[in-house]
């Protein structure tokens, strides 16, 4: 018995341990301290951040992923950036690239195979011939391009951000930085100081000690000319050392030269070199990823307690939750310091916070109803957001800056976040009306106690998310009252929101007035995930309105077949038992409601 | 009364305080707010909003015919009725109670909601302030109405300004100007236009529309692009004309002719309205994040001259931080000619609190209500934990 009580705490600890084994200290790679050059502080996208996060963000645009396997060995971000940098013949051998569209394959030449990866030495001689294509697509508006050109503009943009990464310290064609140095002052060699200031993709030399305010990082171009009139920043020498180390794979030099610059840049700007040391601990845990495995266990364990050792599995399962949710709420939490904001800022952080959302209501849940199903669904509905988070993230920086209009934490705190509660709200709802359905109709024996607990639950849910979807929605208004100079304007991302408040609040009225009972409610209520999804992105892909700052196409195909599965399990929670399950005939005809209040169930007894 | 009269008389009430009135007109709003949504992509906002949501039907014209038969109730029909249910639902059905109080608070907010977007699509104007650094302005213009203006400027130091809206203008006939002498004949009015040389003549006889021909565009509905106007006019006085003008602001110089000594200055441009005081825009700033073409910020410094109340300020107008000012909002809307022209959009809506009030008294309401039902709740909860409990000992 003891011993049965302290099994959830194991398993909930070492799920955190798990987690948390990322935090070490990594080793050297093939000798060099590439860990170390990660937490460089540059200046990208107008944030500071450790040059890491840049090379990942890279490699998550180029290739959709943040390592690959190269010559049997795996190639992290900030190697790749290196070779990037400073070798860039050997960069151009290694395959960034991942091209699916057949079409653009075929104009490079390529035969369709299995293999979706490609090097940069394969695109290269066809540049002029991408280039003609991108240009010629780029006018057209993005709904009405054609596939191949969609894919041929994208590709090329790619490239364009591997050349810029490849030119942002030194130029790759021609002498290392040191000969721009020396030669500072030369004014044959301006025009590569001008390329180096054009097309740099980051900003890597820290403003000097004293300053305030990210406007004093300069980018190398810029260094160079301030160099050519005598003070040259002492951050300049050791980006050359680097650079010259990593070409001649000079490990011991590399190692000191990073070290001074991380030294100098701390010693200038100790805000700048904190901020980066925290994003790169953030983008080496990865809380995210982590806790969308510790989900998956968590589902895994709830469905083995409903078929064994439920009393030792289920308390096993909600610990497992409760640990998904630590890891989640620490991931979040780390980039509302990170950015300085509230937690939704953008698509992807509204999938992050609409599964956090989710979790934390299912853990209450699961603490008020002790039946295993809240975990189930938490934990289902915390990685199906997870996996949403994932595939938004995929357009690169997800803590990018915010534009003017946006540029209110206030707003961001009250409005954004209440209205992304409610539609966690409506999916938490809809996610236990469709583990309702498949109770009902897939259990061999009906608990209608449960039962009823799960439509109490589901109930709750509803008026929980027409509150905050409410608020949220009248909270938008006033906003755009402020901002725009209405309160209402029939944009489609306000339509979108007052669906949802319709929607929940036709089901409480239909509800309280007697037309449904609970197969309708359920049904309903699956529909709320409907709704709510099409409001969430559909609407963005409409692209008219002034939300227009949440744009998206891909997704299409997806949310089609989100509303379908949606559409067949309201079509499943219609369905008469009978359909399914031929072992009790009598219970298909008396509804749910009166077989609840029937005392003679003492099966469980 | 007759038994039967009776009879018909409850049963218009019960049905106008059925839950199912309501239900029904909910799903009817959702209804129109997924046909508005998706008729915007082609229609425009402006356009997708007076179809579905301000009118009392939605329309549609049988084709290859100019008949047209109402299909479905508009916005306005469903939130008035949505409006009378609440109201009639909330003095017969629910009771005056503690219990009960929390939907009272709600569905008096939700009523002030509707009442306040009837408010704002009734009497909500939209304007602008175009301006530059430098530039003194006393005047809004609308971004989408436009106004033959006649503008008697004899007197150096003050012009005398007279607008014709060009929905009079559109009516066509004889316009006179009260405080003038002059009388307007319309001769032709096209709402949206394009105005070239070569072709059919335009039909003036006077200025420069004498040699230019003006052909008529369909009228446009998309939010970013406008109409062009354009009409002919003969101003007329003390029984003689001036002959026709063509007045478009298409045309670049305004034309004038001269009356018993008097000049009078003949312009269509956008519908302007007077302030009572002045407003300088002294700097307009454009940040954006460093190293990127991110806007960091958009704001305005402008001056406030008002004689009226003798008050001289300066005012920084900023995203999300508007100016309230007698009775208008100024807002940070868009800029131009590298940074040095402003344009504020200029609102003026005598319901703008309303959405304010109702949303504290819905978000309250709501508050009470569910705590009320949760206590309810719990205690039913308890009541039926002890059961199962009891079974399982």
């Amino acid at each position: 018995m003891k011993l049965e009580r302290l099994v959830p705490w194991f398993v909930g600890i070492l799920a955190l341990i798990g987690a948390s084994v990322t935090l070490l200290p990594p080793g050297k790679v093939r000798g060099f301290d590439v860990a170390a050059f990660g937490h460089l502080p540059v200046l990208e996208g107008g944030r500071v951040k450790p040059i890491d996060s840049v090379g990942r963000n890279a490699l998550l645009v180029i290739r959709g992923q943040q390592s690959f396997r190269h010559e049997d060995r795996t190639v992290g971000p900030d190697e790749w950036l290196l070779d990037l940098m400073f070798r860039p013949d050997l960069a151009a051998q290694e395959p960034a690239f991942v091209i699916n569209d057949p079409d653009v394959l075929g104009l490079l030449g390529v035969p369709l195979s299995s293999n979706r990866y490609y090097p940069f030495s394969l695109l290269a001689p066809h540049v002029e011939e991408l280039q003609r294509q991108a240009t010629a697509a780029e006018p057209i508006d993005a709904r009405q391009r054609t596939r191949f050109q969609s894919a041929v503009l994208n590709l090329y943009e790619r490239m364009q951000l591997y050349w810029r990464l490849s030119n942002t310290v030194q130029i790759a064609a021609g002498p290392p930085l040191v000969a721009d140095i020396a030669n500072a002052a030369n004014p044959q060699w301006k025009p590569r100081q001008d390329a180096l200031a054009q097309w740099a993709s980051f900003r890597p030399l820290a403003p000097p000690a004293g300053t305030v305010g990210d406007a004093g990082w300069h980018s190398v171009g810029e260094a160079l000319r301030r160099a050519s009139t005598g003070s040259t920043e002492p951050g300049l020498v050791s980006w050359a050392k680097i650079g010259l180390a990593w070409a001649a794979q000079d490990a011991a030099n590399f190692d000191r030269a990073v070290g001074d610059l991380r030294a100098a840049s701390a010693a200038a700007r100790p805000d700048a070199s904190a901020q980066a040391a925290h994003e790169w601990i953030f983008n080496r845990a990865q809380p995210f990823y982590a806790g969308m495995v510790i989900y998956v266990l968590a589902l895994l364990l709830v469905f083995a307690s409903w078929a064994w050792k439920p009393a030792l599995l289920r308390p096993a399962a909600f610990a497992l939750l409760v640990a998904g949710t630590v890891v989640h709420t620490a991931g979040l939490v780390s980039r509302v310091i990170l950015q300085g904001r509230p937690p939704v800022t953008n698509l992807y952080s509204s999938a992050v916070f609409v599964g956090w959302a989710v979790v934390v209501l299912g853990v209450i849940l699961e603490r008020i109803y002790r039946k295993g199903f809240g975990t189930a669904v938490a934990a289902a509905t915390g990685f199906a957001t997870l996996i949403v988070a994932h595939h938004l993230a995929s357009d690169g920086d997800t803590m990018e800056m915010m534009r003017a209009v946006l540029d209110s934490n206030f707003w961001l705190g009250t409005h954004v976040v209440t209205i992304t509660i409610g539609y966690a709200g409506t999916f938490l709802a809809g996610a236990l009306a469709i583990g309702w359905t498949f109770r009902e109709q897939l259990a061999r024996r009906l608990d209608p106690a449960t039962s009823k607990a799960i439509v109490a639950m589901t109930y709750g849910i509803i008026c929980f998310a027409l509150f905050f979807s409410f608020l949220g929605t009248v909270l938008g208004g006033i906003w755009a009252d402020q901002s725009w100079g209405r309160f209402w304007g029939w944009d489609p991302k306000e339509n979108g929101a007052l669906l949802i408040v319709l929607w929940n609040a036709i089901i409480l009225h239909a509800r309280w007035g007697g037309y449904v009972k609970e197969r309708g409610i359920m049904a309903m209520a699956i529909f709320g995930n409907v709704i709510t999804s099409l409001s969430w992105f559909g609407v963005n892909m409409l692209g008219v309105g002034l939300h227009s700052y949440g744009f998206m196409d891909k997704a299409f195909w997806a949310l089609s077949a989100f509303v379908a599965t949606q559409l067949a399990l309201m079509a499943l929670a219609l369905a008469p038992r009978r359909f399914w399950s031929a072992a009790r005939p009598a219970a298909a005809e008396a509804g749910p409601v009166e077989r609840a209040g029937d005392p003679v169930r003492p099966s469980r007894a | 009364m007759s038994d039967p009269f009776r009879k018909a008389e409850m049963a218009v009430w019960d049905a106008i305080t059925s839950l199912k009135l309501t239900i029904a007109c909910l799903a009817a709003l959702m209804v129109l707010v997924v046909a508005c949504t998706l008729a915007q992509v082609n229609l425009g906002t402006l356009a997708a909003v007076s179809t579905y949501m301000r009118s009392p039907f939605v329309w549609w014209q049988v084709p290859q015919s100019t008949v047209s038969i109402p299909v479905f109730p508009g916005g306005a029909l469903v939130g008035m009725v949505l409006a009378v249910n609440l109201l009639a639902a909330q003095l017969k059905r629910l009771e005056l109670s503690w219990k009960k109080a929390g939907l009272w608070i709600v569905h008096a907010g939700l009523i002030l909601l509707v009442a306040g977007e009837f408010v704002t699509s009734l009497y909500q104007v939209d304007d602008r302030l175009a301006i530059e650094e430098g530039q003194t302005a006393n005047f809004v213009e609308s971004a989408r109405e436009a106004e033959l203006s006649v503008v008697d400027t004899t007197d150096a130091a003050v012009d005398d300004v007279y607008g014709i809206p060009t929905t009079r203008l559109a009516r066509g006939g004889d316009v006179p100007i009260a405080g003038t002498p002059l009388t307007i004949r319309v001769r032709r009015f096209l709402p949206n236009a394009a105005v070239s040389r070569g072709g059919a003549p335009s039909g003036a006889t006077m200025g420069v529309g004498a040699s230019v021909s003006v052909q008529a565009l369909p009228v446009s509905t998309v939010d970013d692009i406008p109409n062009e106007p354009a009409a002919v006019i003969e101003p007329m006085a003390g029984g003689r004309s001036y002959g026709a003008w063509l007045v478009s602001p298409l045309l670049g110089a305004p034309q004038s002719f001269v009356h018993e000594g008097r000049t009078y200055v003949l312009s269509l441009r956008q519908r302007r309205e007077y302030l009572p005081y002045a407003i300088t825009l002294k700097k307009f700033r454009h940040d954006v994040y460093p190293g990127t073409d991110i806007p960091k910020n958009f704001s305005s410094l402008v001056h406030i001259s008002n004689p009226g109340r003798s008050e001289e300020r300066d005012v920084l107008i900023y995203m999300n931080q508007p100016l309230r000012y007698e009775g208008k909002t100024f807002y940070q809307a868009s800029f131009g000619k590298n940074d040095t022209l402003s344009v504020l959009q200029v609102v003026a809506n005598p319901g703008w609190l309303l959405p304010y009030i109702s949303c504290v008294l819905v978000t309250g309401g709501l508050l009470v209500h569910f705590a009320v039902s949760l206590r309810r709740g719990m205690r039913r909860t308890d009541e039926a934990a002890a059961v199962p409990a009891a079974l399982e000992a």
